[in-house]
């Protein structure tokens, strides 16, 4: 009886409209109730295959909707709980079909969530888990993409990656704008070191910004003067001149150095 | 070997067995005196000489018919075939033992109860070695459980070399059982449990080999099923045994760096290799390790931003090992990203053999960095488009983040001039001035120091010989005295001498 229930709350719960996604999360917990009365939440030996499917589906929907409703904490969660569902389903090799591609694509989303936090150790570290298997799949060569792209450098294939067309679903979408905010605040950490000025049209074009005057109050929230249709970015020699002065200013730890360097050679017979 | 003249001349009987030739009565023999080293080792308390017991494991492995002679140690420890231990060690291995019963062989100790637990875990770890050596993964398993269980339960501090390496052949055996790792059903996953279990007796019991056996046995079983978080946490929990053998240290700084080397903390990782590196054999069977570490090592540099010296290729026991490594160095180096992509492809099966596939895909953007710091280097100004043809970038766009993103991190001195597409490099400021030199000698400095440290704390007296130095010293201080009242007697004479005519100064 408590299958039935689960049955229809994931058929309600597919068919939900974007803007009734709001009742998803009550609905989710009566399924994790159904669930745990059924002792498939946590996957055991003892679970049937039945419903670990059922188990799955629900975890994975519940995923989505918290994707959709941007929170990642939960998202996290989510993905926490089908850990073990999947690496059962590596040992048993459970379909290739429908399952499997559900898995990448919380994978894939998973992988995506930890670039755009900035947690590339993570990243490297999920990727070392996949065994090699993910790498065909759209929804992880995606974040992977993404992630060469960004290591190196070009922002512009980033840009065009989360423009639309190469993003493999709607739930990546949702993660385009965060990514977007990522490389602006990269491009310009890197304009200034690397350009002396710039005009603001052309500023314009590499921060993807669409009107001048947001170039404009970009420029002021990171303190760049704006002036004459240029930015001046604030001046570097600034620090190179602080490198400068350790020389002097390090002459302390050299005499410590030295007076170590002396006491150890003392030592030695 | 000396000892089979020995065998030969002292035990005629012996020659009745003229179907086994001279090898296997020394591999007896041997296993026979070990018997006598282990009871030497409980006497003593000095773990060398069970060291040296297990050192002869590897003489024992090569012996033509392995099961026999291990089943003749058996039978000579224990005499009546119906003792429970005795049965234990007999069951896994085939009887055929019938040939040997009329050796000359004296049981070690008298009776049945006076047989040392050294005795029996050293031939089980034999068993276990045999075992191995003959492919028979799921009996060794079974056999294994079983033994490191009665182990456990001893808590001896002379059975702890022989403990370590009966921990060791028993995660081997799980190893290669089905379904291998990285599989997340693997058999090694079930047995990790009980090795957290021992390590943790192991600390209790202090017993440093059996720790730095088992925390190394759990690195690798984490990092075979990818489980990277679970290796950091370990490492963090732990703390290695600083008595630990030599080879458990340059594992467990092995295994130190891949993990580092995974999470993306590039000079942690170098730091642990290069130490696995140094203090790993370089020379005999054990070379393979030096080969992983090295490769390991080479990968990680790269990832760095440096390139390895030439002349590590060159050693002449790494040469074909390296062969790979060597022509993706070559790529790296020049900042070719074609030549880089293919030689990746043309030899990825050694890569993911080495486990070192997923870093080196890692390098994609060093290939790129260096090949515009090369640029910079070469030229004062280069423009944007020139800069997009030489590193196969896709558009100029591309182009001119790459170079401003190398800029932001210090890969090049430079700045961009957007209006006109051009790079421009800054003329390089004078190394000598800045405190560089200065810094990187003060890190050799205490790097050599600290190892002379080590060496003095690290030496070895033998015991009891300070008081024999006294007693050398005090009759050396005898000596003296008497030679100094000698000479004052002496001059006392020659002053009689020097009124009798000696012509002094």
């Amino acid at each position: 009886m408590a299958e039935k229930e689960l049955k229809s709350i994931i058929t309600h719960l597919q068919s939900l409209k974007p803007n009734t996604l709001s009742t998803a999360p009550s609905l989710l917990s009566r399924a994790k109730l159904a669930l745990l009365k059924l002792d498939a939440l946590i996957p055991s030996p003892k679970t049937s295959p039945a419903h670990l499917e059922l188990a799955q589906t629900v975890l994975e929907l519940g995923a989505f909707t918290s994707i959709h409703l941007r929170d990642t904490d939960s998202f996290t969660r989510y993905y926490q709980y089908l850990q073990p569902f999947y690496s059962l389903q590596t040992g048993s090799k459970h379909g290739r079909g429908k399952k499997g591609g559900n898995r990448e694509k919380v994978t894939g989303l998973y992988l995506l969530l930890l670039l755009s936090g900035g947690d590339y150790a993570g990243f490297h570290t999920v990727l070392e888990g996949l065994e090699g298997s993910g790498e065909e799949s759209e929804f992880i060569a995606y974040p992977v993409r993404l992630e060469q792209a960004l290591m190196e450098g070009s922002y512009d294939r980033v840009w065009g990656e989360t423009k639309g067309e190469r993003v493999p679903s709607e739930e990546f979408g949702v993660f385009s704008e965060v990514l977007i905010n990522t490389i602006r605040s990269e491009i310009a950490s890197c304009s200034e070191r690397a350009y002396p000025s710039l005009p603001i049209s052309n500023a314009k074009n590499l921060l993807f910004l669409d009107s001048e005057g947001a170039v404009v109050q970009f420029a002021q929230s990171r303190g760049w003067v704006a002036k004459d249709g240029r930015i001046w970015f604030p001046e570097q020699e600034a620090e190179n001149a602080a490198a400068e002065r350790d020389v002097v200013s390090a002459s302390g730890a050299v005499i410590e150095n030295t007076l170590g360097y002396a006491r150890k050679l003392e030592t030695i017979v | 070997m000396a000892d089979k003249m020995d065998i030969d001349a002292v035990n005629g009987d012996k020659q009745a067995e003229a179907v086994a030739p001279v090898q296997e009565k020394s591999v007896e023999r041997i296993i026979t005196d070990n018997f006598i080293l282990l009871a030497q080792a409980v006497e003593t308390f000095d773990a060398r000489f069970t060291l040296r017991a297990l050192r002869s494991i590897s003489t024992v492995r090569k012996a033509k018919n392995t099961p026999a002679p291990i089943l003749h140690g058996i039978r000579t420890a224990f005499p009546k075939p119906d003792f429970s231990a005795r049965k234990v060690l007999e069951s896994v291995l085939p009887q055929k033992g019938e040939v040997l019963q009329n050796g000359s062989s004296t049981p070690v100790k008298g009776g049945d109860e006076e047989v040392i637990p050294e005795i029996w875990s050293y031939l089980g770890v034999l068993v276990q070695v045999y075992l191995y050596d003959t492919q028979q993964y799921q009996k060794g398993a079974d056999f294994s459980d079983k033994f490191v269980d009665k182990l456990r339960s001893f808590n001896r501090r002379t059975l702890d070399p022989i403990g370590a390496k009966a921990y060791f052949y028993y995660s081997l055996f799980h190893e290669q059982l089905d379904p291998k790792p990285p599989s997340r059903q693997s058999p090694v996953i079930e047995i990790r449990p009980k090795l957290l279990q021992a390590q943790r007796s192991a600390v209790i019991r202090k017993d440093a080999d059996t720790e730095a056996a088992v925390t190394v046995l759990l690195l690798r079983s984490y990092i075979s099923t990818a489980d990277i978080t679970q290796a950091d946490l370990l490492i963090a929990q732990t703390q290695f045994p600083s008595t630990a053998s030599n080879n458990q240290v340059c594992r467990y700084l092995y295994y130190l760096g891949r993990v580092r080397a995974i999470q993306l903390a590039y000079t942690q990782a170098q730091e642990h290799l290069v130490s696995a590196t140094r203090k790993s054999p370089t020379s005999g069977p054990a070379i393979g390790f030096y080969q992983q570490a090295t490769k390991l090592l080479i990968v990680v540099e790269l990832l760095m931003g440096d390139i390895p010296e030439r002349s590590l290729f060159r050693q002449p026991q790494l040469e074909s090992a390296l062969y790979p490594y060597l022509k993706l160095v070559q790529a790296v180096r020049v900042g070719d990203l074609e030549a880089f992509l293919k030689c990746v492809e043309t030899h990825s099966a050694q890569f993911r053999k080495d486990g070192t596939f997923t870093l080196i895909q890692r390098l994609r953007q060093n290939v790129i960095k260096t090949g515009v710091r090369m640029l910079s280097l070469s030229y004062s100004r280069i423009s944007l488009r020139d800069i997009c043809t030489r590193l196969h970038i896709s558009s100029e766009e591309s182009a001119e983040y790459i170079t401003a993103k190398a800029i932001r991190d210090g890969v090049i001195e430079a700045s961009l001039d957007h209006q006109n597409g051009h790079m421009l490099t800054t003329p390089p400021k004078d190394a000598y001035g800045t405190t560089e030199p200065s810094e990187a000698f003060h890190a050799r400095i205490s790097a050599l120091l600290g190892m002379r440290d080590e060496c003095v704390m690290a030496m070895r007296y033998p015991m009891h010989k300070h008081k024999q130095e006294i007693a050398e010293a005090a009759k050396a201080r005898e000596r003296e005295r008497e030679i100094a009242k000698e000479i004052i007697e002496g001059e006392g004479d020659v002053d009689e001498g020097d009124e009798g005519g000696f012509e002094g100064m």
